[in-house]
């Protein structure tokens, strides 16, 4: 039987309490130990570990790393420790199929394979990005829905109460307005003729996420809630008030962990281990049905580095092949670049690509790394872009996209520091029509086009 | 002293001692810390010759990616503990006094990995710092500043949501007739150094290593 949150508030109380900066520094230590242990060595040259083996033994280093360091609860300041037996009930008890979406719109979210078939559910949406009012959000969260090759969208938020007032996380306008911003999201799709496809938002405090849920006009049931670990290996009661929301009224619940390259985990091998740890918390601790798997490199503004695509597609790789989870990977979510830009595909298609083949879905949208409180900064494009790549890449050869992630790679690896910063949705879109203008428009072609010649197999 | 009054023998063992404190030496460091104090060279010289040149290579060393944050943690604890060797052998009156930054995520805010590489790349620069975690409110933040007589507050936000509060703390400073009192920094994924302009802040740092490139030039 899997442990039931209450054992795991339990042992948030009863587990050995230790310093944040000891228990930080016990990860880089373990990890130095695990990647000799295990003969874990990142390769420059192989972005994507192509045969697996190494993907297996980062797999078990994880679960190593996560049965001897745990996860820490920065609330009580003690440390969460299962054993191994607890671990095991935990992987082999959660789902592998979960249906997500209502009516026409309802999708099933199973368990990826490695180059698998199964269809990777795209969740899209400009992700958290500032809208600068009512009819911008309701607009651009229509002209994503209208698009069939995505499944889901993800929300944003409106800065400012009847235009004047500031929305600031953990008082009352936060709860209001993210409030607002569901309701607006549900009209949204409903105009697209999507009425029951998957909405999600997250607010920064459990309060204005919980908030947000309503069958008739927020937050469904069928939508799930986020319940996401703190890097590195941490949560707060924070993330376990969403878990007991979700658990109490029969909520799909999507955890979501980063390891740091460059943080607590150090190398490119640390966070690959850590990445997989990550997910196994979001299990047993956060008591996730689906998880994404994330890696951040902590200097550079982008998710698509070659050290985190290697590290997020190896940790994938190895949950893939050793459970029967379901995996999120999402890696391409924020490129550096901004939207209208090439670079922009490049990186989201180099992330998604290898999200898809690794055996993960994608679902935590698409949006520049940095926005800052620039509004409208994203197009129902990118979402398109994020859907055709992922649903493209469906079925291709760990080989095949090796070698396009190079091919990609190459052409913003060098340009991620100072990455165009692209346009916003004004510049970019008719908004009468809702249609990209011929400029962007030309250009997304094109960069189709590229990729459709370097192997990847667009539907359409 | 000047580091060119020195012996080589004596240079030579403060060469030695800022290589242990780069390379996280910590045996080493503590035994070459005790050498120094036995061969009676100036304990302000070697903080300021080795200690401060190692602060600089560890700097460099994270720059290139050779090392990382833990890296940063422990060469930075290391520096205090054997800077405190050290100090006990100089007058009170002559120890200079650290510059001091009072450090955390902003209120609503439970995002910590840019906030605890910027405090530890402060710390190992040879900055006091008093880092108080995510989720601080604009009163902890002011009072632990002025509890701790501090130079500089530095903000850190990773949610538009939570921008304001980097805000509110300026605003509060100047209510209490005290803005004047302390430096106020700010960064963070969504912050921009047009949006520390426009609130009033004295600096903005958009990685940890513009960020202590920044305070140097805002307090030394």
């Amino acid at each position: 039987m899997r442990l039931s949150l209450w054992e795991i508030l339990l042992r948030t109380k009863e587990g050995p309490i230790i310093e944040e900066k000891q228990f930080d520094l016990s990860i880089f230590k373990k990890i130095q130990e695990l990647q000799q242990k295990y003969d874990i060595k990142y390769d420059p040259e192989k972005p994507l570990d192509v045969d697996g083996d190494l993907a297996d033994r980062v797999f078990q280093a994880g679960v190593a790393f996560f049965l001897n360091i745990g996860t820490y609860c920065i609330t009580t300041r003690r440390v969460i420790k299962l054993t191994e037996p607890e671990l095991q009930t935990e992987i082999a008890s959660c789902p592998d199929e979960l249906e997500l979406g209502q009516g026409t719109d309802k999708v099933k979210m199973l368990h990826r394979d490695v180059e698998g078939n199964q269809e990777p559910v795209v969740v899209a949406g400009i992700q958290t990005a500032p809208f600068s009012d009512e009819e911008m959000m309701f607009k651009i969260t229509k002209g994503c829905a209208m698009d069939y090759c995505i499944d889901g969208i993800w929300g944003g938020v409106l800065l400012k109460i009847e235009g004047k007032y500031d929305v600031i996380a953990g008082t009352p306008s936060e709860i209001y307005q993210y409030r607002k911003t569901v309701e607006i999201m549900r009209e949204a799709i409903k105009a697209a003729g999507r009425p029951g496809m998957i909405i999600i938002n997250n607010a920064p405090t459990s309060l204005a996420t919980i908030a947000m849920y309503s069958e008739e006009s927020g937050l469904r049931k069928t939508d799930g809630i986020e319940s996401t670990g703190m890097s590195e290996v941490k949560i707060s009661y924070d993330d376990l008030n969403r878990c007991a929301f979700g658990l109490a009224h029969g909520i799909h619940i999507h955890g979501s962990h980063s390891s740091v390259i460059g943080g607590f985990s150090a190398t490119p091998e640390g966070a690959a281990i850590v990445a997989v740890a990550g997910a196994l918390q979001l299990v047993a601790v956060q008591k996730s049905d689906s998880l994404r798997c994330g890696v951040i490199e902590a200097m550079v503004k982008s998710r698509v580095t070659r050290k985190e695509l290697w590290a997020a597609g190896t940790a994938l790789q190895g949950l893939s092949r050793n459970t029967r989870l379901i995996v999120d990977g999402s890696i391409g979510d924020h490129p550096a670049a901004g939207p209208g830009t090439k670079q922009y595909l490049y990186e989201s298609a180099a992330g998604h690509i290898v999200s898809t083949v690794m055996g993960a879905h994608s679902t935590q949208g698409t949006r520049k790394f940095v926005v800052g409180s620039t509004c409208n900064y994203g197009t129902p494009l990118e979402s398109r872009w994020m859907g055709e790549v992922c649903k493209g890449a469906v079925g291709m050869d760990r080989v095949t996209a090796n070698r396009i992630v190079k091919y990609l790679l190459a052409k913003y690896e060098d340009k991620l520091r100072d990455a165009p910063e692209g346009e916003t949705f004004e510049k970019l879109y008719n908004q009468g029509k809702l249609e990209p203008l011929p400029h962007y428009q030309k250009l997304y072609q094109e960069v189709k086009e590229e990729l459709r010649e370097q192997g990847l197999n667009f539907r359409n | 002293m000047e580091i060119s009054n020195l012996s080589q023998e004596h240079k030579g063992l403060l060469d030695a001692f800022r290589d242990a404190i780069v390379a996280i030496d910590e045996d080493k460091a503590r035994e070459i810390a005790e050498n120094i104090i036995s061969e009676t060279i100036d304990p302000s010289t070697a903080i300021k010759y080795s200690i401060a040149d190692a602060a600089i290579k560890v700097g460099e060393r994270f720059d290139s990616g050779e090392y990382f944050l833990p890296h940063l943690v422990m060469a930075g604890d290391l520096m205090e503990a054997v800077g405190a060797i050290l100090e006990k052998h100089i007058p009170a009156e002559k120890i200079e006094r650290k510059k001091v930054i009072v450090i955390g995520t902003v209120q609503g805010d439970m995002h910590s990995v840019g906030k605890n590489l910027v405090a530890t790349m402060f710390k190992a620069g040879g900055f006091e710092v008093h880092d108080m975690g995510v989720d601080v409110t604009s009163i902890a933040f002011i009072d632990k500043a002025k509890e701790v007589k501090a130079d500089m507050i530095a903000l850190s936000s990773l949610l538009t949501t939570t921008m304001p509060y980097q805000k509110e703390v300026i605003e509060d400073l100047a209510a209490m007739g005290i803005r004047d009192r302390f430096k106020v920094m700010i960064g963070g994924g969504p912050v921009t150094e047009v949006y520390a302009h426009d609130i009033g802040a004295d600096g903005y740092g958009r990685d940890a290593i513009e960020a202590l490139d920044e305070v140097k030039k805002l307090l030394i």
